[in-house]
């Protein structure tokens, strides 16, 4: 990664993108949401997919990836 | 089909006009329960189960392709307003970085968007077509080109010949309604597992719900943008505008292109997943079409048939009749 300077943030630190930090920010927000709008905005935070790897031609055991709370 | 028609209409000929000796008859009777099992053995006439069978198999088809044809057009509506509303996620970006398809690196990454199920027209093809000229032109002596590949049928039709190439697979994106927090955890996940240079989602555009056009919309790495901007061009003009807080250039540009990275992903997921729904109903409706052709086709051959064995069994009886007068 190119942005190793001094004022490096806290979560480029972490070894999170910045769309990792946006989307964990994003979370927080959502969270401090009342009911019944909390369990509305829960509905845009479904994650599923599956997703694997590939090493010279053969596929590696697909891993689920969901929620990760 | 139109073979086994033919020879039910021959053998329906042979049977019904001509009134050969009996061992003719039996002869051809046999051929025709050997060939096909058309008529049992000794049957007088010719036997209309199977076409029967036939036409009760094509309603049924035609029956589910419609309602197939139905659930993509309800869901259409709703994914296509939410691609039109996505379209403003890119926009901004193209507008500020520029777009640089031609952009010459080592560390090529090519995202191939493609659904998970069938049934859809060309559009999977289409975009596995466009990512493999993409990879030709990609790839060299000094240059790699890999695969990311979303989507079970464009990883059937990669694997055939390009599985050396195949970096990652993603499917089961579209479980749930595509929503941005899935997608960027997706984008979270190529950027921290795949090195690039340059990253090329390769995708059908939905322009209307008969014409879908493969795009192809580039992003590139951090420090090639910074080359890309020293070297003048849209980036270039990076520098015009103000930037509140500390962050250096390279920062801004690195968290930038990471962003743009989940929009353009965002996006094409979107238009992807909408051009399949419309090519979907496309091709169910036309496939409801052709099965009533042929249903259309297969009741007519039915009834000349039909209405050729009463008229033998009426002349036969008529001939027997005047036969005993005479």
């Amino acid at each position: 990664m190119s942005a190793t300077t001094a004022a490096v943030p806290f979560w480029r630190a972490a070894g999170m993108t910045y769309v990792g930090y946006s989307r964990l920010c994003a979370s927080m927000v959502r969270s401090c949401l009342k009911e019944p709008y909390k369990s509305e905005a829960a509905e845009v935070e479904k994650v599923h997919y599956s997703r694997s790897k590939w090493s010279d031609g053969k596929q590696a055991k697909p891993t689920i990836c969901e929620d990760d709370k | 089909m139109a073979m086994a028609m033919a020879a039910l209409r021959r053998e329906g000929r042979r049977v019904l006009l001509n009134t050969p000796s009996p061992a003719a008859t039996m002869a051809a009777l046999s051929r025709a329960a050997s060939q096909s099992q058309i008529a049992p053995l000794g049957a007088r006439s010719i036997s209309t189960q199977i076409v029967r069978n036939r036409m009760k198999s094509v309603k049924n088809i035609q029956k589910i392709t419609k309602a197939m044809k139905m659930v993509a057009a309800s869901k259409l509506r709703a994914v296509q307003t939410r691609t039109e509303n996505s379209r403003g996620l890119w926009q901004p970006f193209t507008a500020l970085l520029g777009d640089a398809p031609s952009v010459n690196v080592k560390k090529n990454v090519i995202v191939a968007i493609t659904s998970d199920k069938g049934l859809c027209g060309g559009i999977n093809s289409t975009s596995v077509k466009v990512s493999k000229a993409l990879q030709k032109m990609t790839s060299g002596p000094e240059k790699e080109s890999k695969y990311v590949i979303l989507g079970e049928k464009g990883k059937v039709q990669l694997i055939r010949d390009s599985r050396k190439h195949i970096e990652m697979t993603v499917s089961e994106l579209q479980k749930n309604p595509i929503n941005y927090t899935q997608v960027a955890v997706l984008a979270d996940d190529i950027l921290k597992n795949v090195e690039y240079d340059a990253i090329r989602v390769v995708f059908n555009k939905f322009q209307s719900v008969i014409s879908f056009r493969p795009t192809l919309a580039t992003i590139l790495s951090p420090e090639v943008m910074e080359k890309e901007s020293e070297s003048g061009g849209k980036v270039g003009q990076l520098d015009s505008y103000e930037i509140e807080g500390g962050e250096t250039k390279s920062e801004i540009l690195q968290n930038l292109t990471e962003f743009q990275f989940s929009c353009v992903m965002y996006n094409a997921v979107l238009e992807n997943a909408c051009s399949e729904l419309g090519a979907r109903m496309s091709a169910m409706d036309s496939s409801s079409r052709n099965a009533g052709e042929m249903l259309d086709r297969l009741t007519l051959t039915y009834n000349r048939t039909r209405q050729a064995s009463i008229t033998t069994e009426l002349t036969e009886i008529i001939s027997g009749a005047s036969a005993l007068e005479g």
